[in-house]
């Protein structure tokens, strides 16, 4: 079965995440976009998974995935998917631990709420939560594997927070896939890529919307050919070559 | 003027046991990699709060003479092995970016 799916989309917890970013309105739009699998992946913290499953519990055409977006020490944004809610709620008390001790000023950063699925607010996170962790890439990817998770550098071809920016080339570690941007694909269709991404064939590429606001949801994404929506299922079919990257948005640049 | 020796007259440590005590050429200031990698010269001190192994990557493929640690930052065991197996001098200070290129840049300018 063919799974469109958007596995980066940040939410109303992200300080930079639109307040209009719930869980359920994010379920709607996704659904309303054709896609039939995404994920969350708020910076460094998981706390409105939970909100995510119960929403997508109640539709049999979506399913979903759980996933943050882990600043490491070098500043590189990464993106982790888990597939069980236990597993990434445990991961992401583990990074808040780890992550820089500076207070979230809402009036600066942004609001870091957190809610349910009827779209009520039940907490928000002290901490500012788009710092970085006290973890190297290598030691991230070493953590998430233990756990379960795929790790997949974010947005390699972005010149800030990214592999490419922070080190300046892809050190070869088992990353389970490199994620491009919408931009890149953009500057494709339009015969402007000047952007360099050093040693990056040999790993799977894939593409996600990245999203911050609501009208972003599903304009890039990547179809995966898999049984079911699962992180063992999705990391097999990146191995054989059964994904496809969509950017739908680019038709109107081609 | 040698890496023991710019460490010597700034006080600042080397945490390394054995690398290349190479004539050190200039100095580089940057906590971003790809700048690094884009604007620093061969021989010089990086004076930096990258501590992890990669930045022992990048010196390596630019033949710098050392990197510097700021801010106490802790340094990790795999970054010091990979610095010593490249025979790359890590120093580490307690002081900020600012203090420390103050500091070398007096000892091999003046």
């Amino acid at each position: 079965m063919i799974f469109k799916s958007d596995l980066h989309i940040h939410t109303c917890l992200s300080p930079c995440g639109s307040l209009d970013m719930s869980p359920l309105d994010i379920v709607k739009i996704a659904r309303d976009n054709g896609l039939n699998l995404i994920a969350i992946s708020d910076h460094n913290s998981a706390l409105n998974c939970p909100a995510l499953k119960k929403v997508c519990e109640q539709y049999d055409d979506i399913s979903c995935l759980f996933g943050i977006e882990v600043t490491s020490v070098e500043e590189v944004h990464n993106l982790t998917l888990f597939d069980d809610l236990e597993a990434v709620l445990d991961f992401g008390s583990f990074l808040y631990e780890r992550l820089d001790t500076i207070p979230n000023n809402p009036e600066a950063f942004g609001d870091q709420v957190y809610v349910n699925e009827k779209n009520e607010i039940i907490g928000e996170v002290d901490k500012y939560l788009a710092g970085a962790t006290s973890l190297s890439v290598e030691e991230l990817l070493v953590e998430v594997h233990n756990r379960g998770g795929l790790f997949i550098p974010a947005h390699v071809d972005r010149a800030s927070y990214s592999l490419t920016s922070q080190l300046g080339f892809i050190p070869d570690n088992p990353y389970d896939a490199l994620e491009f941007s919408k931009f890149y694909y953009r500057d494709q269709a339009v015969g402007s890529n000047n952007q360099s991404v050093i040693n990056s064939g040999d790993y799977p590429h894939i593409t996600n919307s990245d999203s911050h606001y609501p009208d972003t949801v599903g304009m890039v994404y990547t179809e995966f050919d898999i049984e079911f929506p699962s992180i063992n299922c999705i990391r097999d079919a990146l191995k054989n070559g059964r994904f496809n990257i969509c950017t739908p948005w680019h038709k109107k640049f081609a | 003027m040698r890496v023991s020796e710019v460490a010597a007259k700034t006080g600042i440590e080397i945490v390394t046991k054995s690398f290349n005590d190479i004539e050190v050429a200039n100095g580089y200031t940057s906590d971003l990699l790809s700048d690094v990698m884009g604007f620093a010269e061969e021989e010089s001190l990086l004076i930096t709060i990258q501590a992890h192994k990669n930045t022992v990557a990048v010196a390596s493929q630019l033949d710098l003479a050392g990197i510097v640690i700021c801010n106490g930052r802790r340094i990790p065991e795999d970054m010091r092995l990979a610095a010593e197996q490249e025979g790359i001098a890590i120093l580490q200070t307690e002081e900020n970016q600012f203090v420390t290129s103050h500091k070398i840049y007096s000892a091999i300018r003046e």
